[in-house]
């Protein structure tokens, strides 16, 4: 919860990456510490709220959480339009999500928005022995994109909560800090605003 | 206006008779000159198993069908059979010839497959599929075309004990079957009733049974037919063979088929197949077909991935969603004031810019409110709940998407917020602003203050216990105005640790002059009102049957040329049938196969009236964006 005199952070934040990759499985480890086996495929997007609070401010974060499906990439703008973070993921075990990855790295570098905290997620890294994605291969893609890397597993939960953390301390980094002396229950005059700090 | 044998302008106390003219003009317009090689070959290769159909295995009859849809069986192949023989007796007989050489091996009884095939249980074999294939390594391989068990009341294991008092939806597991099926299996070709979407190019689309990758084949002959009759500047419409009927819906570059020996009405049929379209028009628009002006091979399956559980949905929803035939909706029973709060806070949204706000219980409507001008097609409702209610994504949390209304706006998407305030009730916000999210978040904490306020979904919950109108509450004494709401439907019923449902199977007994059922519908209003099932068509099979029936009746009320008032009576081994329709509302009733038909009549009547002395808490009145 937030501190007193903590800055609070909203940030809109984005997942996207190819259908079956995790992002859903994602979210619900982080937001509600579930995991489904057969967790179903999203249809446009979900939309969830998760506050994580930092040494140095509190982060609340809306999370857009975009279907894979080929029939929803052209509407991807809708939902990454104004987000202050993106969450870019794919599956160790199949090649082609990591391609997909990619372009979806592409599309948003076009975007030019400097300031997006950009992660790229290798999830499903339970899946070890079907890995065809080396680490290494995702590292440099992602350093060549300045983004950060993380392999995760929504399955085992390991390094989910990191990720989000990362995203947060990097969000308050690029949020100039000043003493908050806004409440958290106003949210909801301030929701359209994105990526804002208070105070 | 009252019903009375006398007035009664058809009373015909057996099935009316098929009418095979339309059949034979239809055959006798398919001029065939030389593409008669390539039918041959096509037939050859619908024959190359040799497996013989020429048993219907009478699983024709509808009881044979399991209650869940997927269990339907049937020899699909005998179809194309006669199909074929009938365009060689037309154009060529070679292709005849060969079709009977080799489809020669018939005579084989299924009956015990069948009933071994029709058990369909998540677990068995035959149903796995895709619902593996998504757990977790196999979802790389992009198959998401899946059919999970979903989290809630659906997951319940059949139980064939208690089929009768389980909600179809509740027993019914969505989601592709059989997907290890294709045309040469001999399991496929038994299935009773096929659909089919495919591309004018031949590339398969949709299909209910296997996977549609496999049915390239099959695809390609279909497409043969179609283009082969259209190049003649005609339409196939459908074809008859024996008990099978192959009906075909042309749209632009997307052809749509059903095959099936389930002996519904090609109007029917072809209404289903329109639902299918608009289905699919929903989840993509029409602008879809510009892929195929780029591409005449276009292949469109991946548009589709993920949605065969939404498909599949719908098509369960033909056997048990009178809905889906009635082109009207229903709305939950709920006390007028109740209806009212709804109603009142959804029109307080609509007026902020929502096109319409929609809050619904299942495949109820609790409240409905549209902006000005705007009208919803109840169509159009219906395939939108049935997209939301089959998409388990909803569920997971509020969710944002590009929804298309076929009625409305083909060629658009709107923007539809969804928001389950509990299990079986849920919100849908339809918007044509791509960036409203938030604000219809908001209008959607307000809504449900409101509702919580005023008790009404606590209220939808109680009505969901207490069922609509049961048939033994219906009013002996016909004297309504004074007597009026006598139905349990103004009386609170103390609440009960069980389910309304699982009493209800136990001590039910019929109506009076033994009524078994009925639906009414209001032509006005778009809507229906359909009593809840008592012991007597207790299981989703003989519930399935009876919808069949009303489909049949209300096929035949609507032929082309019927006048303003007409009344049918038909009397089989199953029950009497009585259908009522007039300018304001239609009529079916379903009672014991021995009722006396003047009491039957009677009983007629005063269903009516008992339906307009309550009309105030099973319809939503006034504020329907239909009647604008
Ligand atoms: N083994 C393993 N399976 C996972 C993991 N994360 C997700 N899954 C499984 O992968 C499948 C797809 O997960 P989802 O979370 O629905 O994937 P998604 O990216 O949201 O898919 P779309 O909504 O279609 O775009 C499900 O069956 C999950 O159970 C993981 O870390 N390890
Ligand atoms: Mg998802």
């Amino acid at each position: 919860m937030a501190r007193p005199g903590n800055k609070i952070i909203q940030a809109k934040l984005v997942l996207l990456g190819d259908m079956g990759t995790g992002k859903t499985s994602l979210v619900l480890r982080f937001v509600k510490g579930q995991f489904f086996e057969n967790q179903e495929p999203t249809i446009g997007a979900a939309f969830f709220t998760q506050i994580l609070s930092l040494q140095e401010a509190t982060v609340k974060f809306d999370i857009w959480d975009t279907a894979g499906q080929e029939r929803y990439h052209s509407l991807a703008p809708m939902y990454y339009r104004g987000a202050a973070a993106a969450v870019v993921v794919f599956d160790i075990a199949s090649k082609d999500t990591f391609i997909r990855a990619k372009k979806w790295v592409e599309e948003l570098q076009r975007q030019g928005n400097s300031n997006l905290v950009m992660a790229l997620v290798a999830n499903k890294s339970d899946l070890e022995p079907s890995r065809e994605v080396d680490t290494e291969e995702g590292e440099e893609f992602a350093q060549e994109n300045g983004m950060f890397y993380i392999e995760t597993s929504a399955k085992t939960a390991e390094n989910i909560n990191d990720l989000f953390y990362e995203i947060a301390q990097r969000l308050a980094k690029a949020c100039p800090s000043k003493p908050s002396t806004m409440n958290l229950n106003n949210e909801v005059q301030h929701r359209r605003k994105l990526f804002c700090c208070f105070g | 206006m009252s019903l009375d044998s006398t007035s009664s302008t058809s009373a015909d106390d057996s099935p009316d008779p098929a009418s095979p003219e339309s059949v034979e003009s239809q055959l006798g317009s398919v001029a065939l000159s030389e593409p008669v090689a390539e039918l041959a070959s096509a037939a050859n290769q619908v024959a190359r198993n040799g497996v013989g159909f020429a048993t219907a295995s009478e699983g024709g009859d509808d009881d044979e069908e399991d209650a869940d849809m997927g269990g339907e069986e049937g020899p699909v192949g005998r179809a194309e059979e006669e199909v074929w023989a009938d365009y060689g007796g037309v154009g060529g007989l070679a292709a005849a010839e060969e079709v009977g050489e080799g489809l020669g091996g018939g005579g084989v009884v299924w009956g015990r497959t069948n009933s071994e095939l029709e058990v369909d249980e998540p677990a068995s074999p035959s149903s796995s599929g895709y619902a593996g294939e998504r757990g977790s390594s196999g979802a790389s391989s992009g198959e998401l075309e899946i059919g999970e068990v979903v989290e809630d009341e659906i997951q319940e294991p059949r139980s064939d004990g208690v089929d009768g008092v389980l909600d179809s939806q509740a027993s019914w597991v969505p989601g592709k079957r059989h997907v290890d099926e294709d045309d040469a299996s001999v399991s496929w070709r038994k299935r009773k009733k096929h659909f089919f979407i495919l591309s004018h190019s031949g590339k398969p689309i949709y299909s209910r049974y296997g996977d549609e990758h496999k049915l390239a084949g099959f695809s390609a002959t279909l497409q043969a037919i179609i283009s082969f009759v259209e190049n003649g500047g005609d339409r196939v419409k459908f074809v008859r063979a024996g008990k099978h009927q192959v009906v075909f819906l042309v749209k632009g570059p997307i052809y749509l088929v059903c095959i099936s020996c389930t002996e519904e009405p090609y109007d029917s049929l072809r209404g289903q197949l329109e639902l299918m379209y608009g289905q699919m028009i929903l989840i993509l628009t029409k602008s879809v077909n510009r892929c195929f002006e780029k591409n005449p091979k276009f292949d469109m399956t991946p548009l589709l991935g993920g949605t065969d559980v939404v498909f599949s949905a719908l098509i369960h929803s033909f056997s048990c969603n009178p809905a889906t035939f009635l082109h009207a909706y229903t709305c939950l029973p709920l006390a007028l004031a109740t209806r009212q709060a709804a109603v009142a806070i959804l029109q307080d949204v609509a007026d902020s810019g929502v096109l319409f706000a929609i809050l619904m219980c299942k495949h109820k409507v609790v409240s409905l409110v549209g902006a000005q001008k705007a009208s919803l097609h109840p169509d159009d409702m219906l395939l939108l709940a049935n997209f939301v209610m089959s998409s388990e994504s909803f569920r997971t949390s509020e969710s944002f998407s590009p929804i298309c209304l076929p009625r409305y706006n083909p060629m658009a998407f709107l923007y539809a917020y969804v928001h389950y305030f509990d299990v079986d009730t849920y919100l849908m916000l339809l918007t044509t602003s791509s960036d409203a999210f938030y604000h219809l978040k908001d209008c959607r904490m307000r809504i449900e203050m409101v509702l919580l306020k005023s008790n009404v979904l606590s209220e939808i919950q109680r009505s969901l216990l207490d069922g609509g109108m049961h048939v033994e509450d219906l009013p002996v004494d016909p004297l309504p105005r004074s007597s009026s709401l006598p139905s349990h439907l103004s009386q609170p019923k103390p609440p009960t640790d069980s389910p309304e449902r699982f009493r209800e199977t136990c001590d039910w007994i019929a109506g009076p002059a033994g009524l078994w059922h009925f639906i009414y519908r209001s032509v006005f209003l778009d809507q229906y009102v359909s009593s809840e099932f008592p012991a007597p068509i207790s299981s989703p099979r003989q519930q399935k049957r009876l919808y069949r029936a009303y489909q049949k009746l209300y096929a035949s009320m609507h032929e082309k040329g019927i006048g303003p008032h007409k009344t049918q009576f038909r009397r089989d081994e199953n029950y009497v049938l009585l259908c009522w329709v007039t300018q304001d509302f239609e009529l079916y009733a379903a009672f014991d196969p021995l009722a006396d038909k003047a009491l039957a009549i009677k009983t007629c009547n005063r269903v009516c009236q008992w339906v307009k002395d309550v009309e105030n808490e099973i319809f939503l009145l006034g504020a329907s964006p239909f009647s604008w």
